[in-house]
């Protein structure tokens, strides 16, 4: 009888202490130095400057975002949450909003962060969302110039070193009011070839690599951990020409076989979205139409002119997906051409910059170069962006990333501060 | 025209011609038949160069499509295609699966072009084009489609163009493996690499392959191809190439020509270094031939000449015109012929003119006595009649005496005045030349008559010659003729009637006088007898007056002739020289 329950105790305590170690194999450590390379090359550390194109501008955000911290941010649901500021109120007296700023903020320079009178005041000239939504952007962000030029933020990261176009080095604010980062530091490679990627993965030289949606199968072949993001980035058209006629712009858009370009090129990988906005953001991509209507296509495309077509020759999928395009729209009767430069067509893939939804169309507006109609919700504005055939969303395509096995809790580039190195784990 | 080229061109001019046109013509044919051999020769081997190259690409496609077929086979049997096929049967098969894997084989297998399809040729892998899944292949040109020889084919690219290849096809299973290697610049420089020989494909006037690199004018062959679509195997000739040119067939369709051309530099160039050659060579025979002919025509022409000047000269009356000529040829006695018959022809004038003396001399005897007799017999008679008036009847000898005697006195002036006209034709002088104005000469003549013309009642025509007209002549001597004319004239219309003078200058270095009269005319024997001296129409004539005329006409070398009918009128003609001193015209 005590035999039997010793045996009970000591089977029990076996499988504690086994917990217990695969809890403390589990549990996120301190410390390692994080290697990313991605496609986008960043030039400017300076939050203010705008980047020269989107996805240089989306990779900065999600990098600075993490070195200078806004008053306001987008939380994972796409709301506004107070983050440097704490509360805000109005004054209508003085036409102005009121952000209390939140203490014992430590800048990178050792400092405290302190505001005149610990307020930072906003001018009262439109609805307080869409100040809100401004204040949450990266160009908004606070940013202290030392006398040198250094600029120091608040973030979880401070600017170590900073090569322009080729590396970022971040390095972990050890003060950070949220709590430091795990990693210690973080350094970003800018490599445009994606081979070469893929080739600094396969021989340890980095931890983490963007690569493309249709290497997973090969990656996850060969025994990589392929992370996905979701569909977050827009593969569009986007008619440069204004004088293309709306009927050629729908013909092409009819002519298009979205179906198989999915399940080929994209290896069934993203979503086939008519819609600027992911489904997942914005619940009703599914009401913008997809489907192909070669009749159609054929009846609008009668004496439309040929169309110069530009796309990124640089990237395989694009090429591949320009390409099927061009078949598809020589089948409805549509003459696409090759040509850099001025174009009357462009394939674009367009990163998604924020989780809410006014402020992501807000951004796609401002890539497009399109003036947003102020309509009363999302759904609307969107319909009356799209409904003349000068923006053709075609999919939506999740960002991937390959990653070492000892890389963990790897979302997006944007919550670097949540990963770590599990330094028990074989690379 | 034949005439004027007998006038205008000389005997020997003729001669030279004869030898440079036999000698041009000779060395012309010589020239044609080299040119002509020579093309023969060219024709033939560039012929045979040609086939042989239509020969070579037979075989080349032959064992290229060996090849290709061979290559299509390792590609039916890889692994990756059978994946496909086995995929490809599935209910819903993962197209993403093998999208690159046409890529794949055709590296391995070594072929350009590769689409592996569905039995109804619907894409599912395609190497060149791999965005085209889905789509039907175009270029295989097969239903049903089975496995196949190799064949041509014109496999449309993503850019826009058209590639040439030699294609196969397999079946692997429920998959048709449809793969073909271009035809490309090397294999047809492999066709031509002979020097001036080159093989051009032809698709279309932008679809032209040519294996001495791209054609600067497409568009010259395109007639040529355009037949040989048509209407099958052609030859022909285009700038300085020569041409064959046949139908590439696939399936039983035209879909190109093969062209194989050979320059034509070499034997242009040969033919006209003939020709060039011809030219020079003739031209050098031209000159040789002219020498040659000159000194040869010299040797028979120059007595000729000689010949035709001693004639003219006799027929200018230069009847002492000897013909110099030594040669002891036809042409030697030819000239000694000439030379006895212009002695004959002499000694025969002197005779006549001796005879003209003679017989000269006995009219002027005769005449001279006719004219005498007439005054002496009355002279004679009124001397008799003195004497018997003397003895019979001397109470009336006075009276006769004084008739007598002035009868006397008459005849004897009669007597003096007919020797005075004697001596005046006898003792006419010799002309003494000078420049004279023919006009001028008129003028005085008609102004000397004006008033014998005028009491006439006879109306004057007066035709000057517009320009002036100088001969060489005796003024006096011809106004004195002109003059005896008028007179002739003014006696010939006793009722009135009309005069007219005029000069012409109707043949070159010549000058013509013509007076005509609307007179009495002349019969036949007055027309034959009018220049004898001493016979006249008039009751009161000496009959000398167209004699003297006649006499300055002859010694300014000049011709008088008369027309004239009973009834008509009389015209005199005076055709005078222009020169006198050297015997030319001017």
């Amino acid at each position: 009888m005590r035999r039997t329950r010793f045996r009970w105790i000591a089977a029990v305590s076996a499988v504690l202490l086994l917990n217990a170690a695969v809890d403390a194999a589990r549990r996120p450590r301190y410390g390692g130095e994080l290697r990313i390379e991605t496609r986008a090359a960043v030039y400017s550390a300076d939050p203010a400057e705008p980047a020269a194109d989107p996805a240089e501008q989306a990779l900065k955000t999600a990098l600075l975002c993490q070195v200078f911290e806004t008053l306001v941010r987008v939380d994972g649901r796409g709301q506004l949450e107070p983050w440097l500021a704490t509360q805000w109120t109005h004054e209508p007296v003085r036409k102005r909003w009121i952000f209390s700023a939140r203490t014992g903020v430590l800048l990178h320079n050792g400092s405290v962060w302190e505001p005149p009178d610990g307020i930072v005041p906003a001018p009262d000239n439109k609805p307080i969302t869409g100040i809100l939504r401004d204040l949450s952007r990266l160009v908004s962000a606070i940013v202290i110039r030392g006398p040198d030029g250094a600029l120091a933020g608040t973030g979880p990261f401070r600017i170590a070193r900073w090569d322009s176009g080729k590396m970022a080095r971040l390095e972990a604010h050890e003060e950070y009011w949220q709590g430091r980062p795990y990693l210690d530091a973080v350094e970003v490679r800018m490599v445009p070839a994606l081979r070469e990627r893929l080739l600094d993965l396969d021989v340890a030289k980095t931890d983490v690599a963007e690569v493309q949606v249709t290497d997973l199968r090969h990656l996850r072949q060969q025994g990589f951990v392929v992370e996905l993001s979701q569909p977050t980035d827009v593969l569009a058209l986007l008619f440069e020409n204004s004088r293309i006629p709306i009927a050629t712009r729908e013909a092409l858009s009819l002519a298009i076989d979205r179906a198989s370009i999915y399940r080929v090129l994209l290896d069934r990988q993203g979503d086939i979205s008519g819609a600027l906005l992911p489904q997942w953001l914005s619940g009703y991509a599914f009401l913008f139409r997809t489907e192909r209507d070669l009749p159609r296509a054929k009846t609008l495309s009668q004496g439309a002119p040929r169309l110069v077509f530009d796309y990124d020759r640089e990237d395989p999928l694009i090429r591949s997906i320009a390409e099927r395009i061009a078949v598809n729209a020589s089948e409805a009767g549509l003459t696409l051409r090759n040509g850099g430069g001025a174009c009357d067509v462009r394939l674009r893939r367009l990163p998604l910059m924020s989780r809410n939804a006014e402020q992501a169309l807000e951004d796609y507006a401002g890539m497009l170069g399109i003036s947003l109609p102020m309509l009363s919700s999302p759904y609307e504005a969107e319909r009356a962006l799209l409904k003349d055939f000068r923006v053709i969303p075609l999919f939506h395509l999740p960002v991937a990333y390959a990653l070492r096995a000892n890389v963990r809790n790897w979302t997006t580039i944007s919550h670097l501060d949540d990963v770590w190195l599990d330094t028990g784990t074989k690379p | 025209m034949a005439g004027h080229w007998d006038q205008a061109v000389t005997f020997r001019t003729k001669l030279l011609l004869i030898c440079s046109l036999t000698v041009t013509g000779a060395i012309a044919l010589d020239t044609g038949a080299a040119s002509l051999a020579t093309r023969t020769a060219f024709e033939k081997v560039d012929g045979q160069r040609r086939l042989a190259l239509l020969n070579q690409f037979e075989r080349e496609m032959k064992v290229r499509g060996a090849e290709v077929l061979a290559a299509v086979q390792r590609a039916a049997a890889s692994d990756a295609v059978l994946r496909i096929a086995a995929e490809a049967n599935r209910v819903d098969p993962d197209f993403a699966s093998f999208y690159n894997s046409a890529q794949a084989v055709a590296q391995n297998t070594g072929l350009d072009f590769l689409d592996v399809t569905r039995r109804d040729l619907t894409i599912l892998s395609s190497a060149h084009w791999p965005v085209r899944f889905g789509y039907r292949n175009d270029w295989a040109n097969c239903t049903p489609c089975n496995s196949s020889a190799a064949f041509l084919a014109r496999i449309p690219m993503p850019d826009g163009t058209t590639a040439v290849a030699l294609a196969a096809i397999r079946a692997a299973g429920d998959v048709l493996v449809i793969g073909a290697r271009r035809l490309d610049l090397a294999f047809l420089k492999s066709l031509g690499e002979a020097p001036g020989v080159r093989a051009v494909l032809w698709f279309s006037p932008q679809e032209v392959f040519d294996s001495n690199g791209p054609l600067r004018n497409p568009a010259m062959l395109e007639p040529m191809a355009a037949r040989t679509m048509h209407d099958g195997r052609q030859s022909a000739r285009i700038g300085d190439e020569a041409f064959i040119a046949v139908p590439l067939q696939q399936r039983g369709r035209t879909v190109g020509v093969l062209l194989a051309g050979s320059s034509l530099r070499e034997q242009l160039s040969l033919e006209r270094a003939i020709l060039w050659i011809g030219v020079g060579v003739g031209a050098s025979g031209i000159l040789l031939g002219v020498l040659l002919g000159w000194w040869t025509t010299e040797k028979i022409t120059r007595p000729v000449e000689q010949l035709a000047l001693g004639a003219r000269a006799v027929a200018a009356g230069d009847w002492a015109a000897r013909v110099d000529v030594a040669s002891h040829d036809e042409i030697g006695e030819l000239a000694q012929a000439f030379n006895r018959m212009t002695g004959q022809l002499l000694e025969q004038r002197e005779r006549a003119l001796q005879a003209e003396r003679v017989a000269a001399w006995r009219e002027l005897a005769r005449r001279l006595a006719h004219e005498l007799k007439n005054p002496l017999f009355p002279l004679q008679i009124t001397v008799e009649n003195l004497q018997r008036a003397r003895t019979a009847r001397p109470e009336q000898f006075e009276e006769i005496f004084h008739e007598s005697t002035a009868t006397l006195l008459d005849e004897l002036k009669n007597l003096r005045a007919i020797i005075g006209r004697f001596s005046e034709f006898a003792a006419m002088p010799l002309p003494h030349f000078e420049r004279t104005d023919v006009n001028e000469i008129v003028r005085s003549v008609m102004k000397l008559y004006a008033p014998q013309i005028t009491s006439a009642n006879i109306d004057t025509v007066l035709e000057l010659y517009s320009g002036e007209l100088t001969i060489e002549a005796d003024p006096e001597q011809l106004r004195r003729a002109l003059g005896n004319l008028v007179l002739n004239a003014i006696d010939a219309m006793k009722h009135g009637g009309t005069l007219a003078v005029r000069i012409r200058n109707h043949l070159e270095g010549w000058a013509r006088i013509e007076v005509s009269d609307t007179g009495e005319g002349l019969t036949q024997e007055e027309h034959q007898r009018l220049f004898t001296p001493y016979y006249t129409t008039k009751q009161r004539g000496t009959g000398l007056g167209l004699a003297i005329v006649q006499s300055v006409i002859s010694d300014h070398h000049g011709k008088i002739t008369v027309e004239s009918e009973p009834g008509k009128g009389a015209t005199f003609f005076l055709d005078l020289p222009a020169t006198q001193s050297s015997g030319e015209r001017v």
